[in-house]
């Protein structure tokens, strides 16, 4: 019975956060809709675009992420499919790495698939241990040793930016310890993945108004200490509010939003510098407004799995 | 029979595959709508092209539509022909016309599909060549223009998809790349150099748009 209880209490939790980012894109929507009307700017333009694309975004992740677990799995696994594509198509790769692609293609599902049975050792170990040597043993074996170092550093750490970090997403919720008693792996992905998509707004938001002294003048010209201490703060804040949904007490709420917060801008500020190298402005052009899959999750992929060893270390251990 | 065997293949399958898995995006599709009959021309550089471009057409119109392809390289054997003629619904042509001994004339291969209505797809390059560079076209497109000037001619533009699957590797990879259809191309004359002209100009008018 009590089981009973706590799964709709648990429900009810998801339904208000669904409610909340509902209303909070109405609210955009309408915003930009009116400042439209009043006042049309390319910015403006720009925004409503954005904020249509997050329709999109939503409505995908929040299927993707209540009506069924496998369903979620897939999504992550194509999230990180997508995600790695993106960076392969930039990079200018040899023709003699080709076969080793193939292989870091195929460690996606083997990941999910770790991920899916909670086999947490493996899961830590496959891509940072395994992959870390098999990689470069594989583009030795192709014989090809100009330039093999840029290959082998590459193609390792587009692993662990673009799956090893997402897939902790999926970690979340089949973890078998986060999913006991009154924790729920489901509410902890949305409470990390709305809270690292706040602090991007946050600082977007913050910098656009506030916005005087570059943090990063050579890198990122958006970025700017007003934009990071406000966003940083008003992610604490909306942290704390959304507390609800972890098994944290209030130090512990404050102290994670704030990780996530800095760690969200150490990923926007990595993959800021990785576009710079490339000499393009955004990654891809799959999202309207937003540009490529990782133009919207390089938060993402920095704040996952710090997370989920926090959340671990602070409930479980 | 052969109108579902091509739905299958290219509708179902290889748009999905190259939608979903490849990252191919399709731009200005809507050219070939209400289309009966065209000749495309594109660019060419890796065996995929003619699977992007068949996986654009109309479903519709799709069993009235041959991809050429040269008889020397794509019909060595008879199986190679027969998958040829089924799976991808192609005309072989002979490219060396100096080699054969029977008389056919690639162009009125060509110009004999297009009256009896059906559209053609095109490579004017000849060869896949190096990847990535666009090279001079060749006659035959000008003579075929010339032979049937009431046809629409449209280019086509295909970006990134010699990276998926390069000359000479056999494995297929993602990459994210686009086919970008352009307008019907208007002749100003039907002078043979013009017509070459004209066309190549087209695709690079493309080319030049989306870089």
């Amino acid at each position: 019975m009590e089981k009973i209880i706590s799964s709709i209490d648990l429900n009810s939790q998801i339904q208000w956060v669904i409610a909340i980012i509902l209303s909070i894109l109405v609210i955009a929507t309408t915003t930009f809709w009116i400042w439209n009307k009043l006042k049309p700017s390319q910015l403006v333009d720009e925004m409503t675009l954005r904020t249509k694309s997050w329709w999109g975004m939503c409505f995908i992740f929040l299927f993707a992420s209540t009506v069924n677990p496998i369903i979620t799995y897939i999504g992550l696994a194509f999230l990180s499919f997508f995600t790695l594509r993106e960076v392969y198509t930039l990079l200018k790769l040899r023709d003699s790495d080709r076969s080793t692609l193939l292989i870091c293609y195929l460690s996606i599902p083997i990941q999910y698939y770790f991920a899916y049975q909670g086999w947490y050792t493996m899961f830590l170990i496959f891509i940072p241990v395994f992959m870390f040597v098999i990689i470069p043993f594989l583009l030795v074996l192709s014989g090809d040793t100009k330039d093999i170092i840029r290959s082998m550093c590459i193609l390792p750490t587009s692993l662990m930016l673009g799956v090893f970090g997402i897939s902790h997403l999926a970690l979340l919720i089949s973890f078998p310890e986060m999913n006991e008693g009154n924790i729920s792996g489901k509410a902890l992905l949305l409470f990390l993945i709305f809270i690292t998509e706040a602090n991007d707004i946050m600082q977007f938001v913050f910098g656009k108004i506030f916005g005087r002294h570059k943090i990063l003048p050579k890198v990122s010209p958006n970025k700017t200490w007003e934009g990071f201490i406000g966003g940083v703060i008003s992610t604490t804040i909306i942290g704390y509010f959304m507390g609800f949904l972890t098994p944290l007490n209030s130090w512990q709420l404050i102290l994670i939003s704030l990780c996530i917060a800095v760690l969200g801008f150490m990923g926007d500020a990595i993959i800021s510098a990785v576009k710079r190298d490339f000499g393009v402005k955004d990654m891809g052009d799959s999202i309207p407004g937003h540009g490529g899959f990782l133009d919207r999750i390089d938060s993402l992929s920095t704040t996952s799995s710090p997370f989920f060893h926090l959340i671990y270390f602070m409930v479980i251990v | 029979m052969k109108k579902l065997t091509l739905i299958i293949i290219y509708t179902i399958f290889w748009r999905n595959f190259l939608k979903i898995i490849i990252g191919l995006k399709y731009y200005n599709q809507q050219v070939l709508r209400k289309k009966k009959q065209f000749i495309l021309i594109a660019n060419h550089n890796s065996h995929m092209d003619t699977m992007a471009i068949m996986s654009s057409m109309p479903s519709r119109y799709i069993h009235r539509i041959h991809p050429v392809a040269a008889e020397d390289f794509f019909g060595g054997s008879r199986f190679k022909k027969i998958l040829m003629r089924y799976m991808v619904n192609a005309t072989l042509i002979p490219r060396k016309r100096a080699n054969s001994d029977e008389d056919i004339d690639p162009i009125e291969v060509m110009s004999n599909l297009l009256k009896k209505g059906r559209s053609i797809i095109i490579y004017p390059e000849g060869s896949r060549g190096v990847p990535g560079v666009m090279t001079d076209f060749k006659k035959g497109i000008g003579y075929l223009i010339k032979q049937n000037p009431t046809v629409d001619v449209i280019p086509v533009y295909l970006d990134g998809l010699h990276k998926t699957l390069p000359k000479g590797k056999n494995l297929i990879l993602p990459y994210n790349c686009r086919i970008i259809f352009g307008n019907v191309i208007n002749f100003d004359s039907f002078d043979l150099k013009d017509i070459i002209n004209t066309a190549e100009k087209a695709i690079h008018k493309i080319k030049s748009l989306v870089e």
